[in-house]
């Protein structure tokens, strides 16, 4: 186990490469909320990093952010490179005509509510597929049954509307939308929420076989489980601010979480202690100038007052060292 | 750390958006102001004939110009402009509050009543409601007060169903569920959590429903129906211009329904911001 | 006892959701209701918790038939329930700040004189700092509402709890901090508790026992 796992940019080119990334919100009384401080990390074919943290850390807010999708009150600072095309200073009609659905494919939150509840999945994809790829009419309803085929998707379910299909076959459909513009990012935004515990496996593995060699998946969660499952790396996020980045492997195995939040949210889950982490998270309008998560941390001292920088793959003055050694 | 540079996103929609409710908000002060203050104050008699000076262009001493005998169409515009709020706004409350009625009604007894009720107001939205309206007028004398039954009669159907849709859908909420498991009484459901969530969508329709019901008066106006035609109202006003339109005279059409359009479009910006804080947004805009 | 016997429930009486569902859940024991999303196990919960009304079966409460359901049910009966939801969102008026929210049981049953006392005690205990209480459900997180959602659940000291998904939305720590507020309580009051979700593991940590929905729909 090395510790340079975190920085793995042995691979050419990244698809996507983020760099010093963050979103403030302007608030009333030229207050901020910082919702992402600092993101850094590098994403290449073929490899999945899972976004992990609780709800209101800005996993959601970075996502958005790289959709072009924030709100008008955001500011953003930093860039990501999708290729050559900075995203974060990319125009609006830049990222509907050449980025969404075409080089980022977005896997949502919640299929039913993404899916148009009026139509059928086959119109739906259908219309994608003209849409996307410039089939004409009579040979869309082909690529619309092959997109289907593709995320594994019932042809004989394909004429039903979105709320006469199960939670599994949502997820499905709404996989099979964000395959058609073959994009060469994938990002899932909390794909499982909600679903049962069989389903949440076989949604993420699927994700993992759709990244297969060309792509890359960028799957945010707060399901630690499912991140265990398919991501080669993992992110932990806490109060706007990547805390540890490293290896999914060295994380949830052997050596474990070296930054205290990421080893108390892994003690957390029912499999391991079953303990909370005392406290809540600070509020993002509100963060200390230190280290955002000393107010909870066992090993805090005063040299927390100090904002600990990312280094080898974790921001913390007292990370847990065991294996380093 | 170094000071960052921060970019803007989605400003302009921002801005546009201030600016249209800033800009709405003055003009219904401006009317509102108008309507209430010029009468009293001014003091002048806005069916002064005067018939040397009939059907005079645009000019310092009559900027809207003079109708066909001569009345300055600036102070008939004012007084129009009242007759006209005055009827949109009691109609509009007259409708809102038979509408809240009958939907709260409906959807807190259901079974057959609702069943019944929501039968009678599709019957009633299936006849064009301008003609039910004529009806309605055609039974009294011209005036403005059968102008406000018939618009206020006609026009609750719509909350009704808005209502009802609300409550039933409030009610269906999980925080129903939680406030019945903790002894709360039908009343104070009702009282605490059903009626505080449907008030605003009815007090927005009714907002919604002034401008609708000033182009009713106005309609029926038009058509000779609504208010006698000495008195002035946006309606009336449009309807004695058709002459003078004939001949080429422009401006005793051009303003009343200006009037009519800037009143109708001021109203409706401000209900649309009104409806934009109604749901509490923030988080969402935050997406947290 | 929470006897459920026979239940049959559901939207449409053509097409009940669930037939014959029987479950029992001993005065402070805690049951784990298994089962894949849309099987009727949260109608299940509802009716348990009186808040829908079965089409055939009857349930039993300390012994005590269950004389109605929702504002039919007998106060003394619909109290003795504390019901916490999947989504906190939808489970909390938006109009009232959490302070309000915690307290609403207690001014519901003319006990506004303990507001202060109780209020602070109790959302203390679930995690919930005082710069939090004056605000509403929407300047919160989901977590930080639920934490809310359960205060109000036990403001009552309810004798029994029906927790349906409580922690579906909720991040790891957050649920297992949830589950210690709850096991809290159940240790100190003796309450039966009737937890219904999909994770498997979860259940089995935090429950006496977990039966899976096969076994009772056979």
């Amino acid at each position: 186990m090395s510790t340079s796992t975190a920085v793995s940019t042995s691979t050419p080119l990244p698809v996507l490469s983020v760099r010093g990334l963050s979103v403030r919100f302007r608030m009333r009384g030229e207050k901020y909320v910082r919702a992402v401080s600092d993101a850094h990390f590098d994403l290449a074919a073929g490899e999945c990093l899972a976004l992990v943290g609780e709800s209101g850390c800005g996993k959601s807010v970075l996502a958005s952010a790289l959709l072009g999708l924030l709100p008008g009150n955001a500011e953003t600072s930093g860039s990501a490179l999708l290729g050559d095309l900075d995203l974060m200073t990319a125009d609006e009609q830049t990222l509907a005509r050449t980025v969404r659905g075409r080089r980022i494919g977005l896997v949502p939150q919640s299929p039913a509510a993404h899916l148009t509840p009026v139509r059928t999945v086959r119109s739906q994809l259908e219309e994608t597929v003209r849409e996307l790829t410039g089939v004409p009419k009579p040979r869309s309803r082909k690529a619309a049954e092959a997109a289907a085929a593709r995320a594994a998707f019932p042809a004989d379910h394909l004429d039903r509307h979105p709320h006469e299909l199960s939670g599994g076959l949502a997820q499905r459909a709404a996989t099979a939308l964000a395959l058609i513009g073959d994009a060469p990012l994938l990002l899932a935004d909390e794909p499982t929420t909600g679903l049962d515990r069989d389903l949440v496996e076989r949604t993420v593995d699927e994700l993992k076989r759709h990244t297969g060699e060309f792509r890359a998946l960028l799957m945010i969660t707060h399901d630690l489980a499912a991140a265990e499952r398919i991501a080669d790396r993992i992110a932990v996020m806490y109060a706007g601010r990547i805390v540890e980045h490293t290896d999914a492997r060295a994380f949830f195995g052997a050596p474990g979480p070296r930054h205290p939040y990421a080893r108390g949210l892994l003690d957390a889950l029912p499999e391991r202690e079953f303990t909370p982490i005392p406290g809540m998270p600070p509020e993002l309008g509100d963060l200390p100038t230190g280290c955002a998560f000393a107010p909870r941390c066992d090993r805090a001292t005063a040299a927390c007052d100090v904002l600990p920088r990312l280094d080898a793959g974790v921001a913390c003055h007292h990370a847990l060292e065991a294996q380093r050694a | 750390m170094a000071e960052l540079t921060w970019k803007s996103t989605g400003d302009r929609r921002r801005s546009t958006r201030a600016w249209r409710v800033r800009g709405s908000a003055v003009t219904v002060a401006v009317i509102v102001l108008a309507v209430l203050l010029v009468p009293p104050l001014v003091q002048l008699d806005e069916q002064a004939v005067d018939l040397a000076a009939k059907l005079r262009q645009p000019s310092l001493a009559h900027p809207f110009g003079t109708d066909d005998v001569g009345r300055d169409l600036l102070l008939r515009c004012v007084y129009g402009l009242r007759v006209s709020l005055l009827v949109g706004v009691v109609a509009a409350v007259v409708a809102t509050v038979i509408g809240t009625a009958v939907g709260a009604a409906a959807a807190a007894s259901g079974g057959w009543f609702d069943r019944v009720v929501m039968r009678v107001v599709d019957l009633f939205s299936s006849v064009p409601h301008l003609l039910l309206g004529i009806f309605i007028v055609a039974m009294f004398s011209p005036g403005v007060w059968p102008v406000v039954v018939s618009v206020g009669l006609t026009h609750w159907l719509s909350t009704a169903r808005i209502v009802r849709s609300e409550v039933l859908s409030l009610r269906s909420r999980p925080y129903v569920d939680a406030a019945i498991s903790g002894g709360a009484s039908r009343l104070r459901v009702a009282v605490r959590h059903l009626l505080p969530g449907v008030l605003p969508q009815a007090g927005l329709a009714a907002v919604l429903m002034v401008p609708h019901a000033i182009w009713h008066e106005s309609a029926l106006s038009f058509l000779g129906l609504g208010l006698p035609t000495h008195q002035a109202s946006l309606g009336t006003l449009v309807q004695s211009s058709r002459g003078p339109l004939l001949a080429g005279d422009w401006w005793p059409t051009l303003f009343p329904g200006l009037c009519m359009v800037i009143a109708t479009l001021a109203i409706a910006g401000l209900a649309g911001a009104w409806r934009e804080r109604l749901n509490p947004r923030r988080r969402s805009e935050l997406m947290l | 006892m929470l006897e459920l016997d026979a239940v049959t429930a559901g939207y449409d009486q053509r097409a009940p959701v669930l037939r014959d569902i029987t479950l029992s859940v001993a005065p402070g024991e805690s049951v784990g209701l298994l089962g894949p999303s849309g099987c009727g196990k949260s109608t299940l919960a509802r009716v348990a918790a009186l808040l829908h009304r079965p089409d055939g079966g009857r349930v039993v409460i300390d012994g005590e038939r269950a004389g109605g359901w929702r504002h039919r049910a007998p106060r003394a009966q619909r109290t003795a329930f504390g019901v916490v939801f999947q989504q906190p969102r939808l489970s909390a008026d938006p109009r009232l700040r959490l302070a309000d929210l915690v307290a609403e049981p207690l001014r519901a049953n003319g006990r506004s004189g303990e507001v202060t006392d109780t209020v602070r005690e109790l959302t203390e205990r679930v995690g919930l700092g005082p710069e939090l209480l004056g605000r509403r459900p929407h300047e919160v997180s989901d977590g930080q509402l639920q934490r809310a959602c359960l205060a109000r659940a036990l403001v009552l000291r309810p004798r029994w709890l029906v927790c349906d998904e409580m922690t579906a939305m909720l991040d790891a720590s957050t649920t297992a901090a949830l589950v210690a507020v709850v096991e809290e309580y159940r240790r100190e009051s003796g309450a039966g508790l009737l937890a219904v979700g999909h994770d498997r593991v979860l259940l089995e940590r935090w429950c006496d026992r977990t039966v899976h929905w096969s076994e009772l729909a056979a």
